[in-house]
C-alpha cells in the first residue's frame, strides 16, 4: 500500500510539474506566438491542478506534523479560493463563450470584452490553446449562438450594439486541394430545400424563403474562409451559407459540382439549417 | 529529500502567484491580441489602399485616394499630406474622374508645390485660390485669386520664373458663352491681377504664357470652324486676334490652336482637328510658324501624333 502511495505521489508531483512547465510556457511564450489558453479560465484552472496535485504528492510523498498540515492546508485553500474569485470576476468583464464541433475536432472561442463590446473569435489549437482570428465589434450584452452548419463551419450570430443581427462564419481549414475559389461561383445554379430556393447567378444570390424572394448582388456577399458566405442587407447579416461535406468540386470547371448546401438564416430566434440539394437541368 | 520538495513547490507557488499577477492585468492580456490584430488590420486595410503615385517627374508624384490629395518626392516612399479637401480640388463645372487632378490645375517640382483650389461661395459665385508649399509640403499657404468668380470651369496654373506666373480660368457658362479671364502674378503668387477683359464669350480651349509679356488665349471647343487665337504682347494689358493663316486645303480641318512653343527665334504653333476631326484619323496637327512673336501665323506643314515635339 505503502508503495502505491509513494508512486502515486511521485505521479502527482510529475503531473504538478508538468502544468507548471505548461503554465510558465505560455505565460512566456504568448506573446511572441500569439497563442493563449482557448479560454481564459483555462489558466486559473490549471493553477488549482497544479497546487493541488503537489498537496496531494506531498500528502503522499512527506510526513507533517499537525501544525504544519494546517498551515499546508491553509495555503492551499487561500491559492483556490483566490484563482476562483479571480476567475469569476475575470468573466464579468471578459465572457468567454467557446462551442464545440460536432465531430469534436475544432473548438471556436469568443472573449467578448463587456466593457468595450467587442469581441474577439478565437480559432483552437493543439485543443486548449487559441489563435485570435477576428474581432468583432459593438458586440451587443447578448448571448452569442453558434450553429455548426459541418463539421468545419460554424455560424455566429450575435447582436450589435445599435440592435443589428450579425453573423460570421468560423471555417477551419480547405477541404479540396485546389486553391482558394469563391464560394458564391461555385454553387452557380438552383437549389431546392425545404419551402426554400436558391439560386446563383450572375446578378447574385436570389434567395425564395416562405414565399418571400430576396436577391442579394455580390457587392452584399461576403465570403468566410472557402466554405460559407454571409450574404447582408443593410449592414445586416440575413442568410449564410456553407457547403456541406459533400460538396465537391473540380477543377475542371466544365464538370459541375455535386453534394449539398445549407442555408442558414440570421436571427437570433429559433432556427433551424436548411438543406438544399442542386436542381440538376436537363 | 522533505527540504528540497518544500523547496521548489515554494517556488512554483512564488512562480504562480507571480504569474497569476501578469495575467490578472487584463489590459495587458488583451493587448496582446489586440496589437496582433491591429498590425493585421492595419495591414489588410492598407493593401488595396497602398497609395498608387502618379508621376509628374522622375521621384515626383501625387496620390488622390481616400479623398485625400498626398505628394511624394521620392517615388512613393514618403508621402505628404497637402492640407486640401477633395472637393475644392473638383469644384466647380468638372465631371472627369477624381483619382487624377485636372490637368494644367497644378504645379509639382522639386522647389514648388501649388494646387488651384475653387471654394463654392453660393449662388453661382465661387473663389479661386492656391495653395502652395515652397519646402516641399513642410508649411503650406493659400492666397486669393479671384473671389466672386462664377462657376469655374476651365482652370489652369502655371509659374514660368520663381516670380512670374499665371492663372486662367474661365466660368459662367450659359449654353456655350463664356468668361474667359487671365490672372497674373510678379511676386511668385502672393499677389494677382486680372488682365484686361477679352470681350469674348466663345467657349475657352486652352490658354497660357511663353514669357512674362506674351500670352495666348485659344477658343472654340465645339464646333468651330477656323482657329481663335488671341495674344497679348504686353502682359495683358490689351489683346488682339492673331492671324493664322490657313490654306485652303486645311480649311474647316484644323480648328482649335494649342499654345505656342518658343522654337529658337521663332514660335511654333499646333492647330488640332477637335474633337469630331476626321482627317486623316483625326490625329495629325497642322504645325504654324510665327517670327512676330506670335501675331500672324504661316503654315509649315502637316504634324503625326508621334511627331509632336513640345
Amino acid at each position: 500500500m505503502k508503495k502505491y502511495a509513494k508512486l502515486i505521489g511521485i505521479l502527482f508531483l510529475l503531473l504538478a510539474l508538468g502544468l507548471f512547465g505548461l503554465q510558465m510556457g505560455v505565460l512566456l511564450i504568448q506573446s511572441t506566438i500569439h497563442i493563449e489558453y482557448i479560454d481564459y479560465r483555462l489558466f486559473y484552472i490549471v493553477n488549482i491542478l497544479i497546487v493541488i496535485s503537489l498537496a496531494l504528492s506531498f500528502y503522499l510523498l512527506l510526513s507533517f506534523t499537525k501544525m504544519q498540515k494546517i498551515i499546508l492546508t491553509s495555503l492551499l485553500t487561500i491559492f483556490v479560493v483566490v484563482n476562483v474569485g479571480l476567475m469569476i470576476s475575470n468573466q464579468s468583464e471578459i465572457k468567454n463563450v467557446t462551442s464545440k464541433s460536432p465531430d469534436n475536432k475544432h473548438i471556436v472561442s469568443i472573449k467578448h470584452n463587456l466593457s468595450t463590446n467587442e469581441a474577439i473569435y478565437y480559432r483552437d489549437y493543439y485543443w486548449i490553446f487559441g489563435r485570435s482570428m477576428e474581432r468583432l465589434k459593438n458586440v451587443a450584452d447578448e448571448e452569442i449562438q453558434f450553429e455548426w452548419l459541418a463539421n468545419d463551419v460554424a455560424a455566429v450570430t450575435y447582436q450589435t450594439t445599435n440592435e443589428q443581427i450579425q453573423q460570421f462564419v468560423a471555417t477551419f481549414g480547405y477541404r479540396s486541394t485546389t486553391s482558394y475559389y469563391y464560394v458564391g461561383a461555385e454553387i452557380h445554379g438552383t437549389w431546392i430545400g425545404e419551402g426554400t430556393e436558391v439560386i446563383s447567378g450572375p446578378e447574385g444570390i436570389t434567395i425564395t424563403h416562405k414565399q418571400k424572394t430576396e436577391l442579394f448582388d455580390w457587392d452584399h456577399i461576403e465570403q468566410f474562409g472557402t466554405l460559407a458566405i454571409v450574404l447582408r442587407e443593410n449592414n445586416e447579416a440575413k442568410w449564410t451559407i456553407s457547403l456541406n461535406e459533400n460538396f465537391e468540386m473540380h477543377a475542371d470547371s466544365s464538370k459541375s459540382t455535386s453534394g449539398d448546401i445549407t442555408l442558414y438564416q440570421a436571427t437570433t430566434g429559433e432556427n433551424e439549417p436548411v438543406l438544399l440539394k442542386k436542381q440538376e437541368t436537363h | 529529500m522533505k527540504k528540497l520538495l518544500l523547496t521548489v513547490a515554494s517556488l512554483m507557488i512564488i512562480c504562480l502567484a507571480v504569474g497569476l499577477y501578469v495575467y490578472q492585468d487584463t489590459s495587458e492580456k488583451t493587448k496582446l491580441t489586440k496589437d496582433i490584430l491591429e498590425d493585421y488590420v492595419a495591414n489588410q486595410e492598407k493593401l488595396p489602399d497602398e497609395l498608387q503615385p502618379n508621376f509628374v517627374s522622375d521621384d515626383i508624384a501625387y496620390a488622390l485616394q481616400n479623398e485625400e490629395l498626398n505628394i511624394t518626392y521620392d517615388s512613393g516612399e514618403n508621402w505628404i499630406q497637402v492640407p486640401i479637401q477633395q472637393e475644392r480640388l473638383f469644384a466647380g463645372e468638372y465631371n472627369g474622374n477624381k483619382q487624377t487632378l485636372i490637368p494644367d490645375s497644378y504645379v509639382l517640382t522639386e522647389n514648388r508645390a501649388t494646387f488651384l483650389v475653387v471654394d463654392d461661395l453660393g449662388e453661382g459665385a465661387t473663389k479661386i485660390s492656391l495653395i502652395s508649399s515652397f519646402d516641399q509640403g513642410e508649411t503650406w499657404d493659400e492666397s486669393v485669386v479671384s473671389e466672386g468668380y462664377p462657376l469655374v470651369r476651365f482652370r489652369k496654373v502655371d509659374f514660368l520664373t520663381d516670380k512670374f506666373g499665371y492663372v486662367i480660368t474661365s466660368g459662367g457658362r450659359t449654353m456655350s458663352q463664356e468668361l474667359s479671364s487671365v490672372f497674373l502674378t510678379m511676386d511668385n503668387g502672393l499677389n494677382w491681377t486680372e488682365a484686361s477683359d477679352l470681350d469674348i464669350t466663345t467657349m475657352l480651349s486652352d490658354g497660357g504664357f511663353i514669357d512674362d509679356k506674351t500670352g495666348f488665349m485659344s477658343y472654340g471647343t465645339i464646333t468651330p470652324t477656323r482657329p481663335t487665337l488671341y495674344t497679348t504682347q504686353d502682359a495683358g494689358n490689351t489683346w488682339v486676334e492673331a492671324r493664322i493663316d490657313v490654306p485652303e486645303e486645311y480649311e474647316e480641318i484644323f480648328l482649335i490652336a494649342e499654345i505656342p512653343t518658343k522654337a529658337d527665334n521663332e514660335l511654333a504653333l499646333l492647330v488640332n482637328q477637335g474633337s469630331d476631326g476626321d482627317y486623316l484619323g483625326g490625329k495629325v496637327k497642322g504645325e504654324f510658324i510665327s517670327t512676330d512673336n506670335g501675331l500672324t501665323w504661316t503654315f509649315k506643314g502637316e504634324v503625326q501624333p508621334d511627331e509632336e515635339v513640345r
